[in-house]
């Protein structure tokens, strides 16, 4: 976990060199781009939509309540031919229940909503980012 | 029946095959066609505008970039405060869509070069036909373009503008007098070059210049419709009415 996390904070090094536009072409002034956050949890909804993909996730904190996380994500166009991800994604890829692990950069105001850098499958997949 | 197969596909051949021949005899100078996508490994300003440093502005747009409020650059808000004309789902105007995200194709047919954006699906017409700009029409959010070949380099040249877009996403703005000058051709290695020059003696103190390059993908140009932005902007309302989790 804690090598995964400063893998992450190395990722969003990396990222922040080219800033904005990687993944958003909406701007991101929503999201710290300097912090990186990893959640870990189970979908509850997964929404291949325009402009932005849509991922939310049941996460349970360290006090064992359960929170829904967001994660947002480029469009479904651009994921579905790999053009920013490490495999083609589809509209049927997650089904409520599924494991997943959501990394990305938080929303400044504290929301419980990430701009996703990466995103791991149950299986430990890394389905965007980690590259 | 086969006789019918044949003088059908016999059609189907001369549709298809006709505008290549005629291409190749009227001289147009390289074959750009294809699906492209933006080829950029620089710096984040690649993603939202075409330089680096801000263009030579005049008093006239400097005033109306300082009340610009875009999502990119070192001035970016939430979209939910933007006053970005692209947000309300008009287009963003030459050169800017080159700036978007998405790919275009390039359909290159006797007297006209179309690029087919995927953003929006906006098509772009650039006639090579020898034919002058026209008089008879409003100002544009694309402007009316004319081309032709000088070697294999397509010439393009883009005037009436209406001055509702801005020239990137970081707010810079032009008036109705912009003329965009574009050089496109293809490099050695297979990749596409556009270089832009704009010019408009009302924003700007004096031309200025940038490029883009693409290159060639497999991809189909696929379905990309602005008003769907509706879903981000509700789905970014919710992140910002974020009250701290109170139940």
């Amino acid at each position: 976990m804690n090598d995964r996390i400063v893998r992450a904070f190395i990722v969003s090094l990396g990222v922040g060199l080219v800033s904005t536009g990687v993944f958003a072409h909406h701007g991101a002034a929503v999201y710290d781009n300097d912090t990186t956050v990893e959640v870990a949890g189970k979908v509850t909804r997964f929404e291949f939509v325009n402009p932005h993909v849509l991922i939310y996730a049941a996460v349970t904190d360290a006090d064992g309540k359960v929170v829904e996380w967001s994660g947002e994500l480029t469009s479904p166009n651009r994921l579905a031919r790999a053009q920013r991800s490490t495999v083609k994604w589809h509209k049927d890829m997650f089904q409520p229940g599924d494991d997943i692990t959501l990394i990305g950069n938080p929303a400044r105001n504290g929301a419980p909503s990430l701009r996703l850098r990466e995103v791991i499958d149950g299986d430990g997949t890394q389905l965007i980012g980690g590259s | 029946m086969s006789n019918r197969i044949v003088s059908v596909s016999t059609a189907l051949g001369a549709m298809f095959l006709s505008p290549v021949l005629l291409a190749q005899s009227v001289g147009q100078g390289a074959d750009l066609s294809g699906v492209w996508t933006n080829d950029r490994s620089g710096g984040g300003w690649q993603g939202h505008a075409f330089t680096e440093e801000l263009p030579p502005m005049t008093e006239w747009a400097r005033e109306r970039f300082e009340a610009s409020k875009p999502t990119f650059g070192p001035r970016m808000v939430p979209v939910q405060e933007t006053n970005d004309p692209v947000y309300e789902c008009f287009p963003p105007g030459t050169p800017r869509v080159y700036l978007h995200p998405f790919p275009m194709e390039i359909v290159q047919t006797p007297g006209r070069v179309a690029m087919l954006f995927e953003y929006d699906h906006l098509l772009r017409q650039i006639y090579t036909d020898g034919r002058e700009h026209r008089t008879d029409l409003a100002p544009m959010w694309m402007g009316d373009s004319t081309g032709h070949w000088e070697g294999d380099t397509l010439v393009v040249e883009t005037v009436n503008f209406n001055d509702k877009t801005w020239v990137d996403r970081r707010g810079v703005p032009h008036s109705d007098q912009m003329r965009v000058i574009e050089r496109i051709r293809l490099l050695e290695d297979g990749r596409l070059r556009i270089d832009v020059t704009v010019e408009d003696p009302i924003a700007f103190t004096e031309p200025w210049n940038g490029q883009r390059t693409y290159r060639r993908v497999d991809w189909d140009i696929e379905e990309f419709i602005c008003m769907d932005n509706v879903n981000f902007e509700s789905f970014e309302q919710e992140v910002l009415d974020y009250d701290g989790g109170s139940e």
